[in-house]
């Protein structure tokens, strides 16, 4: 496309895709994004050689904010070849932000999520697209749209009981999400931080089970260590996986947990105080070298983790040990109806563990 | 100079800022050299911009560099009084600015602390909760665990 369209060339770009689509309707075409709020549904945004047309708001629940409203980021339909799209145009806002009792300036930057969709190309633990000026210079970003839903739902969504999780589904999960951190190290080995990691920020892609990361415009007034925040990120999705769910102290005391008794003010979560990261005080299967990895995001922490690296070490060696673990279990001769190999395993951390109490 | 023993010098970077904690920094390290002679004092700022996203243009982020400058240079010579008013040579005191460079402020002290060849930093603390500590680092915290051939002083 070497001209600009014109309404009839629009429009029959439109019906391609739509063919109930008003002959008769004025297509509105936007050149310049300035005005995030004057590009609506059924408008056409062109960028470029690309025409775009505009369907809802995206929503998005923040910081017990459900569903509200993101007026500059727009669904949409690719015209060329009707691909689905998530259009973010640029929104220069600076709040404040808090995070359990820490108030902290954070900022809106296109540009810094155009830096990291170059970067990060067609990376398979990233959502992937390109930035584009539009005839104004803003920089907006079209996004390739990922069928699948956040890996909080997912979590949510699984019926079974946190023991036959943990030993059944939680190991591919850890798996899938090793990937997701070895992403972001990604990330920081490039001097780039993701800024907002969040459970709901990763999405489950449905056509390849890959776990992806979303929204990199969100930023922040960095201090002494630019990667500490994401960092704290992964450990709060490391817990929420392990944990097949927050566990939250106030649920404890509702159910009268015969665990609350042993929970203690060091064993929360080192921001979110009502969480509870001494997760194998809940759940005395989970393997101690396990749990020492979430304690690094409790309270009572006296050490954390400086980089993905050594995070990720802990990780891998723990696999390492379930890895051993089940494989000795293989090798002895047994048979499978009579010792079922996951009681064997929690036989096997039960006498590998160190008493909580 | 050997640098390996260069922690034995008389050599003291005192890493700055506009904040209070920096001061007291000063105002404690000037009180108690105050009567010994043969010491150079290094104070140093390390200019920490927000990042160019920050800013909505490039004159905006002009502006804020300007204006950060005379801030910090205001301040740096502030510091020097109070050392000249406890009796040091003018001298004998030095100031340096730097931009950031790397990932981590504290890194880039220590690394103008081995370039200066400075045998002792000294730091004010920060009064950070543990969380924001977690969240954020704490360059002191850093300080103390990275240094190498040197003292390192952190003045509350």
């Amino acid at each position: 496309m070497k001209t600009m369209p014109n309404q009839t060339s629009v429009r029959c770009m439109i019906q391609r895709w739509f063919p109930n689509y008003p002959n008769a309707r004025v297509v509105e075409i936007h050149t310049d994004t300035t005005d995030f709020f004057r590009v609506g549904y059924d408008d056409v945004v062109v960028l470029g050689e690309r025409a775009y047309f505009i369907r809802h708001n995206a929503k998005e629940g923040r910081f017990g904010l459900d569903d509200e409203e993101k007026f500059w980021v727009k669904r949409a339909f690719d015209l060329a070849d009707g691909s689905r799209k998530i259009i973010k145009l640029v929104f220069h806002e600076r709040f404040s932000s808090r995070i359990g009792d820490i108030e902290f300036e954070c900022f809106r930057s296109p540009r810094k999520e155009a830096r990291i969709l170059e970067l990060v190309g067609d990376h398979k633990n990233f959502m992937s697209g390109y930035a584009i000026p539009d005839e104004k210079g803003n920089i907006v970003r079209v996004l390739d749209f990922i069928y699948g839903k956040p890996l909080s739902i997912l979590i949510e969504d699984i019926q079974s009981n946190h023991e036959t999780y943990f030993h059944s589904e939680f190991p591919a999960i850890l798996e899938r999400f090793v990937g997701c951190i070895r992403a972001i190290r990604f990330l920081h080995e490039h001097e780039e931080k993701h800024g907002d990691i969040r459970r709901d920020h990763i999405i489950v892609d449905r056509e390849n089970e890959h776990y992806r990361w979303i929204d990199y415009d969100f930023n922040y007034r960095q201090r002494e260590n630019i990667f500490s925040y994401d960092l704290f990120g992964l450990g709060n999705i490391l817990i929420f996986l392990v944990g097949k769910g927050d566990v939250l102290l106030s649920n404890l005391r509702r159910e009268k947990h015969p665990a609350l008794h042993r929970i203690r003010a060091d064993d929360v979560n080192i921001v979110f105080h009502n969480r509870v990261a001494d997760l194998r005080k809940i759940y005395s299967y989970i393997p101690e070298n396990l749990n020492r990895i979430l304690l690094h995001f409790s309270r009572g922490a006296n050490w954390f983790y400086e980089s993905t690296d050594q995070l990720l070490e802990d990780i891998e060696t723990y696999r390492n040990s379930v890895e051993k673990i089940e494989s000795r279990l293989k090798s002895d001769t047994t048979g499978p109806e009579e010792n079922p190999p996951k009681i064997r395993l929690k036989e096997r951390f039960a006498d590998e563990s160190i008493d909580p109490s | 100079m050997n640098l390996s023993t260069h922690r034995n010098n008389k050599k003291i970077l005192i890493a700055v800022n506009t904040s209070g904690n920096s001061r007291r920094a000063v105002s404690y390290v000037s009180k108690i050299l105050r009567g010994f002679s043969g010491f150079h004092v290094v104070f140093l700022h390390v200019i920490d911009p927000p990042e160019e996203d920050y800013f909505s243009c490039r004159a905006e982020e002009e502006k804020w560099m300007v204006q950060h400058g005379i801030e910090i240079d205001r301040r740096l010579d502030e510091y020097r009084q109070i050392f000249i008013r406890e009796g040091f040579d003018p001298k004998a005191l030095s100031l340096r600015k730097t931009l950031r460079y790397g990932p981590s402020v504290a890194e880039c002290i220590l690394e103008e602390q081995h370039r200066l060849g400075c045998g002792t930093v000294v730091v004010g603390r920060q009064a950070l909760s543990r969380s924001e500590e977690f969240l954020f680092g704490s360059i002191s915290s850093k300080i103390v665990s990275h240094a190498k051939d040197c003292t390192v002083w952190v003045v509350e």
